[in-house]
């Protein structure tokens, strides 16, 4: 997307947007809700039309050629969107239909991704009566049906119970690693994001925040970190002194003092301020930040656009 | 145009509407009672009527001449009974398949939008134009079949009924061919094609149905304005009606098909 601008009357969902995925890569589009994720998405399969900028997706024009885009792309919806009157079995075989599979191949596709996704027992059973996460693993396996090399995964974890939000995610991984298939995740799960995605496209108000991976967000962000130092146990007091003017100290306990809300940036100058004190440091533990920690610090407490 | 696609979301939707009772139940019961009860109460109610049949001798009387003609040389009872059933029921019949139509159409294209089930829909490699013809040749097959069947149903009643006292087949006539076989597809895609604009405008399935309603209230002005003596429907009136409908009918479906893009049906999704 290249300085790609989205209006719905005097609400702007994207504004001068520009990110690209390289072949291969897991990304993810972060936000909150109304953050333009969802519009994204549909921008890049040719369901809207920009205002402004160029939309391309796997080199076509997604306005232009749309029917040939989503021959190649895959789209898992926020919300299933699947038929309760209809048996999984039946919706697979509708779906293969709508994305031209071969008519001698349909039955052993279907039965194939059903198998995949654990669906097999109950395929002939009415969608009516599959529970969430059943749900998902049919609508995932929907998107595979025409083996699309492009994937969109809209939301794929939200109101799934732990172990079946798991059971997605492995899948997700095995698609992306095995299969090899380029993957665009839209979710709020920042976690499951930091998981599964090489990188990351943080939109805030239709604009783009950040785009990098987890280490360079952090980076960006300036993300305060916790911190385990352990000191020579009478010299505690002396590097408490010094600790306090970096952060803060959230317990001391004999040589070991915890302490919060450091800068990445400014850990050599609180190692080098304790080495010039004299102190002798045994440990240093910086605790990994995470990309939560970023996406907050970028965000700030603004809450739902 | 891929019909492959096309005629997939026909079954899908023919399917889903045929698994839902609270479509399927007008479906079935307004036809039978039309054209089983009412026709059987008619026949009956005009052989009770007695003496009182000769209050029908003015309608008769008032019909063109050539009208006249067509009803036979039998007794009053009969000429009257012969109406109703020929005439009468003819343009009654109409409301078959707007009834249908309207209920289909709802179900699949409103229907679609309530249950959450169109997007994953629009993210299919059907062109716009894919999705409006299969959106409107899906309920429009189903009113023609549930018109030719309800057609048959009621020749069989009329006949059994009748067709041993007035001495030939009842309903069996030029009109009721050009009825269901021009007039009532006509009114189908008129129809169809005012509730393809209507369901896109629409939240949900009742909303669609209740507009779809609306739909039949000229069809009952027809009803009303032929008891009242103010027209005639012959198969001349029921083959330029015809025509007439199935000119607005391609008129306002070029209008909903330029309107119908993915972009527009987003906004409700």
């Amino acid at each position: 997307m290249r300085g790609v601008t989205r209006r719905f009357g005097e609400v702007t969902a994207l504004d001068r947007v520009d990110f690209q995925v390289e072949y291969g890569q897991v990304i993810g589009l972060l936000g909150h809700n109304g953050a333009g994720k969802t519009t994204t998405i549909r921008l890049l399969n040719g369901l809207l039309a920009p205002d402004e900028g160029e939309v391309r997706t796997m080199g076509l024009d997604p306005v232009a050629d749309g029917a040939e885009v989503r021959r190649h792309t895959g789209v898992l919806t926020e919300t299933p969107s699947l038929d309760d009157r209809m048996s999984g079995l039946e919706a697979m075989r509708f779906w293969a239909a709508m994305w031209g599979v071969p008519k001698d191949a349909v039955d052993r596709r279907v039965m194939e991704l059903l198998e995949r996704f654990r669906l097999t027992d109950r395929a002939r059973d009415r969608i009516g009566g599959y529970s969430r996460g059943m749900r998902q693993r049919l609508a995932l396996a929907r998107t595979l049906l025409h083996d699309p090399p492009l994937l969109f995964l809209d939301e794929p974890t939200a109101a799934l119970d732990p172990v079946a939000a798991r059971g997605v995610r492995d899948m997700v991984r095995t698609l992306a690693a095995e299969d090899r298939r380029t993957v665009l995740i839209c979710t709020h799960n920042l976690a499951e994001a930091q998981d599964l995605c090489d990188r990351v496209v943080i939109l805030r108000r239709g604009r783009v925040l950040a785009d990098g991976t987890t280490a360079e967000l952090v980076g960006a962000a300036s993300v305060p970190v916790a911190l385990i130092l352990e000191v020579e146990g009478e010299q505690v007091s002396e590097a408490r002194r010094i600790t306090e003017t970096f952060g803060e100290v959230k317990r001391v306990d004999g040589g070991r003092i915890d302490l919060d809300g450091v800068t990445r940036e400014r850990l050599p100058d609180l190692v080098a301020a304790l080495v010039e004190a004299g102190v002798g440091i045994y440990r240093v533990a910086p605790e990994e930040p995470s990309l939560e920690s970023a996406y907050l610090a970028l965000y700030g407490e603004e809450t739902e656009g | 145009m891929n019909w492959r696609s096309i005629f997939a979301i026909v079954r899908r939707d023919l399917t889903v509407v045929a698994r839902a009772k609270a479509v399927m139940i007008p479906l079935v019961v307004v036809p039978v009672i039309l054209f089983v009860g009412l026709p059987l109460l008619v026949s009956f109610a005009i052989d009770a009527a007695g003496s009182d049949i000769e209050d029908l001798l003015p309608l008769i009387e008032a019909l063109p001449e050539r009208i006249r003609a067509s009803l036979g040389d039998g007794s009053l009872l009969e000429q009257a009974q012969v109406y109703l059933l020929e005439y009468q029921f003819a343009t009654f019949f109409l409301i078959v398949p707007l009834m249908v139509c309207s209920v289909i159409a709802a179900d699949s294209f409103a229907g679609e939008k309530e249950r959450k089930t169109l997007e994953a829909l629009l993210y299919t490699p059907t062109t716009d134009r894919e999705l409006y013809l299969a959106k409107l040749l899906g309920p429009w097959l189903a009113a023609i079949t549930v018109t030719v069947a309800s057609y048959g149903l009621y020749l069989v009643v009329c006949n059994v009924a009748l067709a041993a006292t007035i001495g030939r087949p009842v309903a069996l006539t030029p009109l009721w061919v050009v009825v269901v076989l021009w007039l009532s597809p006509g009114m189908a895609a008129l129809g169809l094609s005012v509730l393809v604009i209507v369901s896109a405008r629409v939240r949900g399935f009742q909303e669609a149905y209740q507009v779809g309603g609306v739909l039949v209230l000229p069809i009952v002005a027809l009803v009303a304005a032929q008891f009242a003596g103010l027209l005639f429907v012959d198969t001349a009136f029921a083959i330029l009606l015809g025509s007439l409908t199935w000119a607005v009918a391609v008129a306002v479906m070029a209008v909903g098909f330029g309107r119908f893009r993915r972009e527009r049906l987003l906004e409700q999704v």
